[in-house]
């Protein structure tokens, strides 16, 4: 999706599980989701 | 060229007015807990520096509730032009004033008109004059077109139902060369079409 709207260089960061250990746990943390941080540049 | 994405059949307006309840009541009830890790714990948990959490008024960190750290990425420079999509009570926007300096600007744009209250008071708080809080839709964003350095986001765009409408949008409003920084989350499993459908699931 990135490249389809125009970005190039990307660049991904750690995922980070931040969901597991939550008060109330839901289907996020089943789904394994995780939280990722990224950059690019519109060309 | 077409991006192929996979629609949720729901209703639109009824899954923004169940993200506004559930946000609003983070903002509100932060103590309460919920599906997801908020405050200054998760702040500490994304690598958010503890001296420059710690210079935010109180309600912007307790409702604090991202998936990443945009500013992982790189340092904001001063004098940039900034959009936070999403912004919520401003915790990432008031980090972004500080950084780009009474010379940049951030405007921090989100659906929720409580939210964007609670930035200008954290920005009045803070003395930053260079926030500007605006009412809109990530899918039609309330900014001109080529007007932006750097684009943030923290946990947002999976929120939205049409996450191409939003990479369009943030393309427009992008100066050519202009960046995002953006957290987000990514899911490793397979989520079934009932799931995706499912209002509940999205906002938790």
């Amino acid at each position: 999706m990135l490249a389809f709207t125009g970005f190039t260089n990307v660049r991904w960061g750690t995922e980070i599980d931040v969901f597991s250990g939550s008060r109330h746990e839901s289907d996020a943390a089943e789904f394994e989701t995780r939280g990722v941080t990224f950059a690019a540049y519109l060309a | 060229m077409e991006c192929s994405v996979v629609p949720a059949n729901l209703d639109r307006e009824q899954l923004r007015a169940s993200i506004q309840e559930k946000y609003t009541a983070v903002a509100d009830t932060p103590e309460l807990g919920f599906h997801f890790h908020t405050g200054r714990p998760l702040a500490a948990m994304l690598g958010y520096a503890a001296a420059e959490v710690d210079l935010l008024p109180r309600p912007a960190v307790e409702s604090f509730a991202g998936t990443g750290n945009p500013f992982t990425m790189g340092r904001l420079r001063p004098g940039e032009t900034v959009l936070d999509i999403g912004s919520g009570a401003g915790f990432d926007t008031l980090l972004a004033a500080r950084q780009v300096g009474s010379s940049g600007r951030v405007i921090a744009v989100d659906m929720t008109e409580a939210m964007l209250g609670r930035t200008r008071e954290g920005a009045q708080a803070l003395g930053l004059a260079n926030v500007e809080a605006r009412l809109g839709y990530a899918e039609a964003l309330p900014v001109q077109d080529r007007s932006i350095d750097v684009v943030i986001s923290n946990g947002v765009i999976n929120l939205t139902p049409d996450k191409v409408a939003v990479m369009e949008e943030i393309r427009r409003v992008l100066k050519p060369g202009g960046r995002i920084q953006i957290a987000d989350i990514v899911v490793h499993l397979e989520v079934p079409q009932d799931a995706r459908d499912d209002i509940e699931l999205w906002s938790g």
